[in-house]
Order: structure tokens, then sequence, then C-alpha cells
């Protein structure tokens, strides 16, 4: 069946079929609609060529942001070479990457007591280059994991770069922990 | 040639599977190489769901439209109307047989083979990585976390959802909208 505008099978279902999380049943009646519809098979195809497209973005190292360890954990049994920094508030620590590192994962042990929202400021140089919020993870235990490419630390100059987090807390802010970086430039092998 | 395949393109499923049933093999190239190209990525699709490997899911969609098309020009495929269901009922019992076998391999190599040293099959992504990263960039840091944790971790959404204090319902949620946002950026163009 070839119906023009077909759209039987939505978007949340689909990507649930391609999490592998739809019960059987319909995870089998989406795919008797899939092999009689062009229409929804095209979209089906689209939508795994963007789920696909997903890990190999992730792996070029270009996404960063907020992660856990089970992201830190694929990503190393890919061979990513992740440099990791553990910091506990207060911290200033001399910060280099070596020439092949592709990911610098920042593992800040923070004070975020019943917060369940942050936010986090980078610094370099006095100037903001990062500014992100977001939400405390149940499993934290303390500390948030920040990925980076590599490359951006590689550019940078000789220089301090300071991180902020600040929590949020039944509509207050208050600071969680904060951390220097000392960047001295990029190592050779 | 353009004109065949404009004609081809038109062609129902039913009357492109009774033209390969009813040519001689190696007279019906082109219309087996569009019954491929509607077919593969639905089989390759069902192949990644079901095999759960990029690569078994590829070399399944080759077997099951040869297997196929084999079963076409030996007039053994007796509804061609149903030409859909009779690649999807192959792709099932295909991999079925692969998914047995997956498992006395691991069996075998767990016995015999240190696989401690291997990698993740790969298979070429036809977007543009970049721009995925882009997009995947714009995403608030809670959806592209799920999505992260979901489709490149392969965690399930209970399990996801234990790690940062929420529902699963709400983990599919999130994981529906961060989808449908990575979807309008990537292949809508919308700025990241």
């Amino acid at each position: 069946m070839n119906a023009p505008g077909c759209e039987r099978i939505a978007l949340a279902d689909l990507t649930d079929y391609t999490a592998g999380e739809l019960p059987e049943a319909e995870a089998a009646e989406i795919e008797e609609h899939l092999f009689s519809c062009a229409e929804c098979a095209a979209r089906a195809a689209e939508f795994d060529a963007l789920v696909r497209a997903i890990r190999p973005a992730i792996r070029s190292a270009g996404v960063g942001g907020v992660v856990t360890d089970a992201v830190l954990n694929r990503l190393a049994r890919e061979g990513v070479r992740v440099r990791t920094f553990a910091l506990s508030p207060g911290a200033v620590v001399p910060c280099a990457v070596w020439d092949d590192d592709e990911l610098v994962a920042l593992r800040l042990r923070a004070d975020f007591g019943g917060a369940r929202e942050f936010t986090m400021s980078q610094r370099v140089a006095g100037a903001e280059v990062v500014h992100v919020t977001g939400q405390v993870a149940a499993s934290s235990q303390g500390e948030l994991i920040y990925v980076l490419p590599a490359s951006w630390i590689r550019e940078l100059p000789v220089v301090e770069v300071e991180v902020v987090l600040t929590a949020h807390e039944g509509g207050e802010e208050r600071p969680a922990g904060s951390y220097t970086l000392v960047h001295g430039g990029s190592l050779h092998r | 040639m353009p004109d065949t395949d404009v004609t081809l393109e038109a062609v129902g499923d039913e009357a492109l599977a009774r033209r390969i049933a009813g040519g001689l093999p190696g007279s019906t190239d082109a219309e087996e190489a569009e019954l491929y190209r509607r077919f593969a990525p639905r089989v390759r699709l069902y192949g990644r769901r079901h095999l759960q490997n990029d690569a078994a899911a590829d070399d399944l969609a080759q077997d099951v439209l040869l297997v196929t098309i084999e079963r076409l020009h030996a007039g053994e495929v007796r509804r061609p109307e149903e030409i859909g269901s009779f690649i999807l009922g192959t792709s099932r019992m295909m991999a079925h047989g692969e998914r047995r076998l997956a498992r006395r391999r691991e069996a075998l190599a767990a016995r015999f083979i240190d696989t401690g040293a291997e990698t993740a099959a790969w298979s070429t992504a036809s977007l543009d990585a970049p721009r995925v990263a882009a997009c995947l960039r714009a995403l608030a840091e809670r959806d592209r976390l799920v999505v992260l944790l979901t489709f490149y971790a392969e965690r399930e959404a209970p399990r996801i959802a234990e790690d940062l204090g929420v529902s699963p319902g709400a983990v599919r949620a999130i994981r529906h909208r961060a989808m449908t946002r990575l979807r309008d950026c990537v292949l809508g163009g919308a700025r990241p």
C-alpha cells in the first residue's frame, strides 16, 4: 500500500521503535505497516539515518556538554582519547592536553545539596565563553561531568580558565563550586 | 537510463515483483535494483532493531533481497501482491537464524577467543557529522543527555530515568521532543 501523505507512524513511535523500547506487538504492527507503505518507509529510513549519524557525530568529539559515566565508558570502549581532570571546589590545577587527546572531561565535585538545577559558567581571561543551565542528575553523587573538545583547549593561549558552578534551589542561587584550570599549552608526544 | 528509471519508480510494488518473476535471470537488473532501493532500507531498520548491530543489519538487507529475488525468479513467491509481507517474513526468518548463529559465535568466542580488543561495528552514516554535531550542541543539556544515553550509550528509558531522577515516561517525552528538534535542525535546515 502506497498512501501519499500517510502518517500512520508517529515520530514518537518511530523513536521508541528505533530505541528498541516498543512492546513486541506494537513493534510488529509498525513493521507490517513499514513493509507495505512507501511513504512511511521513506520517513523511517530518514529517521534511521539521523539516529545512525549521532554516533559518528559524538565520536568526532564535536559535541560536548553534560554527560554521565555511561557516555564516558562508551567513548572509552570506542577508543576516543579523553583527558580527565577531577576537581574539588577551590582547586587550582595545571591543565594541558596532549596533541592526540580528543575530548577533555571535567569531573567537578560540588555541593549541590538539594538543588535540582545548576548553572555552569566558564571564563577565559575574565570573559565568559560558556554558560549552560541544566538539571542535576539523581545519580550525580555530588559531581558534574562536563566534556568539551580538546581542540578548543589546544587553541587557547597560556591562560587561566575559571569554571563556576551555581546551584539553584527553592528559587535561590548559591555557589556550588569554583575551579581554576591553568592552561599551559599543548603537549606533544 | 533516466526514462526507464522514471517508469520503474512509478511502478507499484506488485507490478515490480511480477516483472522480476516473469523475466529471465539477467534480464531484470533494473527491476531488481529498484526492488532493492525500495526495500533494503526497511530491512536494514528491521535488522538494526532485532540484531542490534549495524554491520549485521547491512548484511541482512543484502541477504533478504537476494533471497527474495531468487524466489521471485523461481516462481516461489505465490502472492506478488504481498511482496512487502514476503520480504518482512523473510527478514524475520533470517534475523532469527542470524541471532541463533550470533549466540553460537559468542559462546565459541567466549571459550576460545580474546575479544577484549574488539571494537564496535561501524557503518558509514549518510548525514553530515559536523551538521549533526552542531544540532546536538544546540539542544538543551538534558535533552542532549537523554539522546546520548539512548542512542550512543544504549541505555533504556527506565535506566536513564533512574540516573536522572525522573520517570521513564518523562524520559520518553524528553527523547521525543529532542529527536523532533534534532530532525528539524538536521533535515529541515533550521539554524542550530
